[in-house]
């Protein structure tokens, strides 16, 4: 190492040291859980109670909303994020400033079917959004620098962006257990995604510590709590009218399994999250602020 | 008439070849997206083909909208071959080829007079073996033809054509032209090589002899020219006349008003009316029989060989194994009526191909024997059957493919999941994967997973979910084989066990 990169690397961390606790201070609680009448007023009540968008997104930034539209299902089939929470998202990135916002996912059924049934592009659009198809001409590899995962073609959008907000939904899956914001993060990813369901747990954890979300909105507005990820039938989707956000992935997704009936000690890729150092796997050791609007 | 009045038809003529010819791909390009509901338009041009209500009328039960073909039937008898040179879009594309390729000033591309038997034995060959219920009329008639090379082979090749363009040059034009001109992904067919190249080897054709298939292959051109041996209409010469011939000059088929004139071949094009210095050419009404007998003689003897040849050749596929009632390992769209049906309705058009979103419908090459050449197979590995939709039955001009509602093609079984345990990880391998599980869009779920505990394949015992598929609530749609992460082959696929062919009328 150089002399001056140590210098410089130096101050960064202890600053970093300094400041990080002030920050942490200033927040009021890590994780916020809002169940309310409305999904737009519990995901902005909730975003405000974490302290305002302005802590996530600078004047300026352009802004990546990356919800879940994977699967050619409509909002009350609970496949995707419901558009309402995503509008509110979209609208509280520009009110902090952003200079653009960018609406995408990698999709599992045919991208236009998705974009449209499931609401989210009128939605995006409405808000102001630019909504963008996953191009395969724009996959770069990206190094994830994990045990599992290295490096993996990713949409060059989503690492030219300067904020990447991360709106999953909460739902059942087969193979993982549950879907909440660290899975949502496939939807970055181009190339045979399906090669990474074997050890898919070890997989997940190395995609959400190799690609940073500075804020995740998780939609449990309504739950698919049965035949996830793609569901379809109404019986299996309950209202659970809850929003939860947090800066940190791993505390969303814990309080997400949480609200879901899971303890996240027994899922996977948490468990793997956890062994990262990303953060608390107990629930109990997670400032988690819960309140009804 | 003079020549003001022959230009004026002439242009009015290419007007009307060019409205129709964009409203066959507006229409086409349509039926690709929009509203699954509403796409009874689809199948508008080939309403309006007299050789599919012959295929109707065979295959029953009768379909009343292809009562649209007897129109142009009795506007032929009225007006003669009009429809080859006012309205077929097949026709303006080989027009518009021959005039490519004919400069000014130089020798004119040639049209011989014998060949221009061979659409009518070929119609007639086609029309015997359709007795047979060998039913190939499709790989000919202009609009299945069209629509066929339009959908598997124009629109992908001039979409990736048109992107490699695009990403050559800089990136907001490309990411402008990826907005509103292409395709979100590029669509691939099976068999584009070989219908591309009869499509443009056809066109091509032109520059050898005009209007080549018109005049030499179009069997719908064939039926219209016997009819039009009888119309109404009539290109009478009067006493201006000098003998010079320049309505020979720019003829689109063969002959002229002057010399040789052959009204089965005479389309309405008016360059001869537009050519005359003397105005000699007139339009008149009079019966069949008045004036000049204009026929091209077709032999009995040669009518009966080649209606024997179609008799013996319908042979040759009923006799083949393909019409056994036996395994097959091919795939057919939803809505499928059973085999025999099928292939007595279907037309080979495309239409279905062009309406599947999600590119699983392709043409069959000859793994549904010789004579399902081009009919509609689904591919996985090219594509699923998406639950939530119901296209390529609403498209289906011939209902070969039933008209299926959404909630009658949701529970309709294609064919079932089989899983290869020697290829699946999770049983081979021994470790998770479960993509297929994912993806099985039965609100039940088709494919489950049971937790086992097996040696992987490094001999070390662990718990791993095994996919297995529940053949009863499968329906066959192939999402599962096209996601398979496999790499070699998939190790889930859907085969034609438990197809659903049978098809109440109604």
């Amino acid at each position: 190492m150089k002399r001056r990169t140590f210098v410089r690397n130096g101050i960064l961390v202890s600053s970093g040291l300094l400041v990080g606790p002030l920050v942490r201070a200033q927040a009021p609680a890590d994780v916020i859980q809002v169940k309310g009448a409305s999904p737009y007023e519990i995901t902005r009540r909730a975003v405000a109670e974490l302290g305002g968008m302005n802590r996530f997104v600078a004047r300026g930034d352009v802004v990546m909303v990356k919800p879940n539209i994977g699967w050619n299902r409509t909002p009350e089939q609970a496949a995707c994020t419901n558009p309402e929470v995503l509008r509110a998202v979209i609208e509280l990135a520009f009110a902090a400033g952003a200079k653009k916002v960018v609406v995408m996912d990698n999709t599992c059924h045919k991208a236009e079917d998705c974009y449209q049934r499931s609401g989210i592009e009128a939605m995006a659009r409405r808000a102001g959004a630019e909504v963008r198809f996953s191009d395969e001409n724009r996959l770069v590899a990206h190094d994830f620098k994990g045990e599992f995962l290295g490096k993996w073609p990713v949409y060059r959008d989503h690492l030219e962006v300067d904020k990447f907000i991360n709106v999953p939904i909460l739902k059942h899956h087969g193979s993982s257990g549950l879907t909440i914001a660290m899975k949502n993060l496939y939807g970055i990813l181009g190339g045979n995604r399906g090669k990474l369901h074997r050890d898919m747990g070890e997989n997940i954890a190395d995609l959400a510590s190799g690609f940073r979300s500075h804020l995740v909105v998780v939609d449990a507005w309504r739950v698919l709590v049965r035949n996830g990820p793609v569901g379809g039938r109404l019986s299996d989707v309950e209202e659970r009218r809850t929003v939860i956000a947090s800066g940190n992935i791993l505390h969303a997704d814990v309080a997400a399994a949480a609200l879901f009936g899971r303890d996240a000690r027994q899922v996977e890729f948490l468990q793997a999250a956890h062994a990262r150092k990303m953060g608390e796997i107990d629930i109990a050791k997670i400032a988690l602020k819960s309140l009804s609007a | 008439m003079d020549r003001r009045t022959g230009r004026l038809l002439q242009r009015s003529r290419i007007l009307s070849q060019i409205l129709f010819t964009v409203l066959f791909f507006f229409l086409l390009v349509r039926s690709g997206g929009g509203d699954a509901a509403r796409l009874w338009w689809a199948g508008l041009f080939f309403y309006f083909d007299p050789l599919f209500l012959w295929v109707g009328l065979l295959a029953g039960p009768f379909l009343r909208i292809f009562l649209l073909a007897l129109a142009p039937l009795l506007l032929t008898l009225l007006l003669g071959r009009f429809f080859c040179g006012w309205v077929c879009p097949f026709g303006a594309l080989n027009q518009f080829f021959t005039w490519l390729g004919s400069r000014p000033g130089q020798r004119r591309i040639p049209v011989a007079r014998r060949p221009l038997r061979l659409k009518y034995l070929l119609l007639v060959a086609l029309l015997a073996a359709s007795l047979f219920t060998v039913q190939l009329l499709g790989w000919l008639d202009p609009f299945s033809l069209l629509t066929r090379s339009a959908a598997t082979v124009v629109l992908p090749g001039a979409n990736a054509l048109l992107q490699q363009a695009l990403l050559a040059g800089p990136e907001p034009l490309y990411e402008l032209g990826r907005r509103v001109l292409l395709t979100v992904t590029q669509r691939t067919f099976l068999q584009a090589a070989g219908i591309g190249v009869i499509f443009f080897g056809l066109l091509l054709l032109n520059l050898h002899r005009r209007r080549f298939f018109c005049n030499y292959l179009c069997p719908l051109g064939a039926l219209y020219g016997l009819l039009a041996r009888w119309s109404l209409l009539h290109l009478p010469i009067n006493d201006k006349c000098r003998s010079c011939n320049a309505c020979a000059g720019h003829c689109t088929y063969y002959g002229s008003p002057f010399k040789d004139y052959l009204k089965s071949e005479c389309v309405l094009c008016f360059n001869c009316v537009a050519d005359c210095p003397e105005a000699a050419i007139d339009l008149r009404f009079a019966l069949p029989g008045s004036g000049r007998r204009p026929a091209l003689d077709l032999g009995r003897r040669r009518l009966l060989g080649v209606s024997a040849i179609g008799l013996v050749a319908a042979a040759l596929p009923l006799a083949s194994p393909a019409r056994k009632a036996g395994a097959h390992s091919f795939l057919r769209p939803p809505g499928a009526l059973t085999e025999k049906e099928f292939l007595k309705k279907c037309i080979r058009c495309g239409a279905c191909m062009q309406a599947c979103p999600t590119n699983a419908l392709q043409p069959a090459v000859f793994q549904a024997g010789l004579e399902g050449v081009w009919t509609p197979v689904l591919v996985p590995t090219n594509g699923y059957c998406e639950y939530e939709c119901h296209r390529c039955t609403q498209v289906c001009p011939t209902r070969a493919l039933a008209r299926l509602t959404l909630k009658e093609k949701k529970q309709f079984k294609i064919g079932t999941a089989v899983i290869d345990r020697s290829a699946c990880y999770t049983y081979a391998d021994g470790y998770n994967c479960a993509v297929c599980e994912e993806h099985c869009p039965v609100p039940e779920k088709a494919i489950r997973l049971r937790e086992v505990e097996v040696h992987d394949f490094r001999g070390r015992l662990r718990k791993v979910k095994q996919v297995y598929v529940v053949p009863d609530l499968c329906i066959g749609c192939g999402i599962c084989e096209s996601v398979c992460p496999r790499t070699d082959a998939p190790a889930i696929r859907v085969g034609a066990e438990e197809e659903q062919r049978e098809i109440p009328y109604g």
